[in-house]
């Protein structure tokens, strides 16, 4: 008896959760539709970049617990190898999404192998200085590739041919509302995979997974490699969108705001970086009229928001393989 | 009953024609500033704003345009980064009473930012943005009120070198947009009219305090003429730095480099005896344009702006209100002609502006000033 | 020869200010584990507050006092009023959040740090501001063919002396060991009777006024003060601390003056451009082979 109502309670939630999905994903579908402004659909537009980037973090930050604040610098090689390789060599940029993201991923893998053994603030400073190292090279246009302060331009629209051309705020809209549509799909499974598992196991007790047969090396560095091949992807859009890279986009104050984001929104928890991504994108805008009051209010609100809801703004919820099972085993023993 | 009922409704509505009819007329006419408000450019961002709101006093005073229509300014802050300059753009672009755009400060900025206004065919006049490529790359709504850094280059090799009568020369920049340009095309010049030879030619960090290390160095390659082409904050700290470790070369600055600011960083005994290579300091000007522009802006502020680039903006807003007016319309194809092709030597308050073909302004010259020892300025040579 | 040793002696000012604000950074870091972003803008507040004392105050304090006088008493007003912002910041922003992790301290650390910045630009204005020459004393000395200034000697025997008090309180006194065994284990030192509460509250009077006292110095140094100075020292003071080795008070000094030799040795010898770069590959370097920093960390591993 108390099975079969707990069954049921298990599938009007169940229910439920499907219903507030299909909500959500209807909702940003119809959104530009509905709104016909440009400048808000421009705006929604960058929430997106800095989701996808607040995605890419959470690999490192949320599920392993890697304390990473120069990941914008990841991004930045994507952007910038979409820059160069666009307006030097004329790739198209849709074939060079990919490349973006193994250039990142080769930058991440060469670059951190020789660090992750260390712990907790010694890699922060380290992939700080990473960040920035990144940064200032781009700054002094070494080889003359990079175009120092004012950066690359004339990168041009993705397009299949001359059949679809993004180039519109709306199509750029749905172009990368999309993309982090199937990111989130892979992500979902990646979290209920062994590989999720295994970083979630590290992040908690790092001795304990190592005892347990985990190589903590590979899974850590492994983390970095998918977190940066998907800011590359990242940097590449954001490239095309705004048809110019410079340094400037890629600061150290950057990364610290994707960090908010990934707190913020809850460690590890992917709807919680929507959440966060909304409030450092919307916030700027909405404030505009405030002026000079503008970043003072963000910064209490940032205070405010980790007093209330340390856990972030949706955390994620563990445990509940747990409880199905359990409902599960009592199911099957009822029978 | 009746007959009063039609009576009132015809009252209403002759009332509401005789409204709607009257707001037509006094609908302001919006033009759109884009600048930055926040962020470590706050100071210019500031005083762009005051001086475009002072223009716009100017010229609302004085009856507006098109007949009685007052102009009201929009402004936008766009942090002085390239991401924030290409929304603020969006945003103006988006509010449809917005006729034209002010916009922006910073090279880098405006690059995005002008790129959005050519697509949505939006009239934006650039007043703090000297790169030279801005206004090569064949837009059609795209101007600046300000020079570019190519002619102050040229100006500093052939006319500056020969009048210390200097052989050696040093170049320091900060690796920004703005100053990295105004390095590279001083020396592209140098090397065209060799005048004289090139022995430093470096970058610092801007936002630092201590430059006494790159200084050291720079000294003992013993120039006769030492060249800054970054910003004022920077700047004064060099100077300073610079004669207490000993450099005696005689110091030039960039034209961002040398302003009241500067004079108060560096402190006066330091000041004193430096050089600029400068497009237009709102002290300078005597015209009736300027000291009108000066009056109003110190009876509300209560001082000047220290750099040229807020009167630029002010400029822009003289040049936009002039351009609605005499063409008597507010369509940017209209306004692009009129302001390549019909506006010759509109007094305004940096001087006679005029714009060429790519929008670039005709009608600038290059001074260089010295820094007198009680603090004013003096022009040197033209 | 002569060169070296000028270049040298110019590091090692640059350092001996990384040192001093690494001080206090690294007295919060060290005990409650806490990456404190706000650090820098509370030596901003401290320069910002010799200077309404100084010039603003129409040199109310220099004609009274003199000039030195009226720089002794900036830093007096600086220490006690970054001191007392250090306490606030603490009860408000960070007090209610480190029980709950280390991460969400860090976000309202962040948070903090944005606020004071703005806060100091809206009351101050964003202009950068100057510590006049009335002020300022400036009195530049040849020794041995060497142009020294004579406030270079001060600012870096003033930075060493306080390190010096700051080192015998902390190895000498008993008060000190208690500080050493709160940033050892906060818990543990709690539950042998150690007031934690007095060493919280002391370490947030101290630290930030170290940063003001390090904010007068800078801004009578270089006389250039702006609301965004914070930012850049605060992240080279981080770099000291994990330099020197976390929880390592004695290691944040050395990590400062190393940094300033570091980027000295950098502008020198590869390209002013590229400074930062060089610093940042020697820190990165450093730490593979030495994992805990240069002068190692001392807490034990819990298995």
């Amino acid at each position: 008896m108390m099975v079969n109502s707990e069954n049921r309670k298990a599938n009007k939630f169940n229910t439920k959760g499907n219903w507030f999905v299909i909500i959500v994903i209807v909702s940003f579908l119809l959104f530009p539709l509905v709104i016909k402004n440009d400048y808000i659909i421009d705006v929604a537009f960058f929430f997106g970049i800095y989701t996808l980037l607040g995605l890419s973090l959470n690999i490192v930050l949320g599920e392993v617990g890697l304390f990473d604040l120069g990941h914008m610098g990841f991004a930045a090689i994507g952007a910038y190898t979409t820059a160069i390789l666009n307006t030097t060599f004329g790739i198209p940029v849709l074939v060079l999404i990919p490349v973006s993201a193994i250039a990142a991923a080769i930058f991440a893998y060469l670059v951190c192998s020789p660090i992750i053994h260390l712990k907790g603030d010694y890699l922060c400073i380290v992939t700080i200085g990473m960040g920035e190292i990144i940064r200032l090279t781009l700054l002094n246009n070494p080889f003359g590739l990079t175009g120092g302060p004012n950066g690359v331009f004339g990168i041009c629209f993705p397009s299949i041919g001359n059949l679809l051309v993004i180039d519109s705020c709306v199509k750029f809209y749905y172009y990368i509302w999309i993309i982090i549509g199937l990111t989130v799909i892979a992500l979902i499974r990646l979290q209920n995979s062994r590989i999720g598992r295994a970083w979630n196991y590290v992040r908690e007790d790092v001795i304990a997974a190592e005892a347990s047969g985990i190589d903590v090396r590979y899974y850590k560095l492994l983390a970095f490699v998918i977190g940066a091949a998907l800011a590359g992807v990242a940097g590449n859009i954001y490239a095309t969108k705004l048809m110019i890279v410079s340094p400037e986009s890629f600061t150290f104050m950057e990364s610290c705001l994707l960090f908010c984001i990934v707190l913020i929104g809850g460690m590890g928890s992917i709807p919680g970086v929507f959440i966060g991504a909304a409030a450092i994108s919307f916030f700027p805008e909405i404030f505009q009229a405030f002026a000079q009051y503008r970043m003072l209010i963000f910064g209490a609100v940032m205070v405010i928001m980790m007093m209330f809801r340390p856990g972030g703004a949706w955390p994620r919820q563990r445990g509940k393989i747990q409880t199905e099972s359990i409902i599960i085993r009592a199911e099957k023993s009822e029978i | 009953m009746n007959r009063i009922k039609l009576i009132l409704i015809v009252i209403v509505i002759l009332s509401v024609c005789l409204s709607i009819n009257v707001l037509a007329q006094q609908a302001p006419i919006v033009i759109g500033l884009q600048t930055p408000l926040t962020g470590s450019e706050a100071i210019e961002g500031e005083m762009a704003s005051r001086s475009v709101e002072t223009a716009a006093r100017m010229v609302n005073e004085k009856g507006g345009v098109l007949g009685g229509r007052m102009i009201k300014i929009e402004v936008v802050d766009d942090a002085c980064q390239p991401r924030a300059g290409a929304l603020a753009a969006m945003k103006l672009v988006s509010m449809r009473e917005v006729v034209a755009s002010i916009s922006t400060y910073g090279s880098s900025v405006t690059q995005p930012a002008s790129d959005i206004y050519e697509k949505f065919k939006k009239v934006n006049i650039a007043y703090g943005a000297t790169g030279t490529g801005l206004s090569e790359r064949g837009l059609k709504y795209f101007f600046r009120t300000c020079g570019r850094t190519d002619t102050q280059g040229i100006f500093f090799a052939e006319e500056v070198v020969p009048y210390f009568g200097a052989k050696k020369v040093a170049i320091m920049h900060d690796n920004t947009s703005f100053a990295l340009g105004l390095a590279e095309e001083t020396r592209n010049a140098l090397l065209a009219a060799k005048t004289a030879d090139l022995v430093y030619f470096d970058a610092i960090t801007p936002g630092e305090s201590d430059y006494t290390v790159p200084l050291t160095k720079l000294r003992e390659t013993n120039p006769d003429l030492f060249y800054f082409t970054g910003y004022f904050p920077e700047a004064g700290l060099i100077v300073r730095q610079a004669r207490q470790i000993g450099i005696d070369a005689t110091f030039v600055g960039g034209d961002a480099a040398i302003n009241e600011d500067f004079k108060r960083i560096a402190g006066l005994e330091y000041a004193a005896g430096c050089y600029q290579t400068q497009e237009a300091l709102i002290q300078h000007f005597t015209n009736p344009e300027a000291m009108e522009f000066k009056a109003k802006y110190q009876e509300v502020y209560g001082d000047l702006p220290s750099s040229p680039w807020p009167v630029y903006a002010a400029d822009a807003l003289m040049v936009l209100a002039e351009a609605i007016d005499k063409s008597g319309s507010t369509d940017s194809d209209v306004l692009v002609d009129y302001l390549k092709n019909k506006m010759v030597e509109y007094p305004s308050i940096t001087g006679p502006i005029g714009f060429d073909e790519k929008g670039d302004r005709v009608g600038t010259g290059i001074n260089l000033y010295k820094v007198n020892a009680d603090g004013s300025d003096s022009i040197v040579q033209r | 020869m002569k060169l070296i040793v000028e270049q040298l002696l110019n590091g090692l000012t640059i350092g001996s200010f990384y040192s001093l604000i690494a001080l206090g950074y690294s007295m919060v870091y060290g005990v409650m584990k806490l990456i404190n972003f706000a650090h820098g803008d509370f030596f901003t507040f401290g320069s910002y507050l010799g200077y309404t004392l100084l010039v603003m105050g129409t040199a109310f304090a220099t004609s009274t006092l003199g000039v030195w006088g009226g720089m002794i008493a900036a830093m007096l007003v600086a220490a006690i009023g970054s001191g007392t912002l250090g306490i606030l910041v603490e009860r408000i922003a960070y007090r209610p959040i480190y029980p709950t992790g280390r991460l969400p301290a860090v976000v309202s650390a962040l948070g903090a740090s944005i606020f004071i910045q703005n806060s100091i630009m809206v009351i101050w204005g964003a202009r950068p501001h100057a510590y006049t020459s009335e002020v300022v004393p400036d009195y530049i000395m040849n020794i041995f063919g060497l142009r020294i200034n004579l406030l270079q000697i001060i600012i870096l025997a003033l930075s060493f002396f306080l390190m010096g008090v700051l080192y015998y309180v902390i190895q000498k006194t008993t008060f000190g060991a208690a500080i050493r065994a709160s940033a050892l284990d906060r818990e543990t030192a709690a539950l042998m009777g150690i007031n934690i509460k007095l060493i919280i509250f002391f370490i947030f009077a101290l630290g930030p006024a170290l940063g003001g006292t390090a904010g007068v110095m800078v801004g009578i140094y270089y006389r250039k003060i702006s609301f965004i100075m914070g930012w850049n020292y605060g992240l080279k003071a981080f770099t000291a601390t994990i330099l020197g080795g976390i929880g390592n008070i004695h290691g944040a000094m050395i990590g400062g003056l190393i940094l300033g030799v570091l980027e000295m040795l950098g502008s020198t010898y590869v390209s002013t451009a590229y400074k930062d770069v060089f610093v940042f590959l020697v820190l990165i370097l450093v730490l593979i082979f030495r994992p805990t920093g240069i002068l190692g960390e001392k807490i034990a591993e819990k298995v």
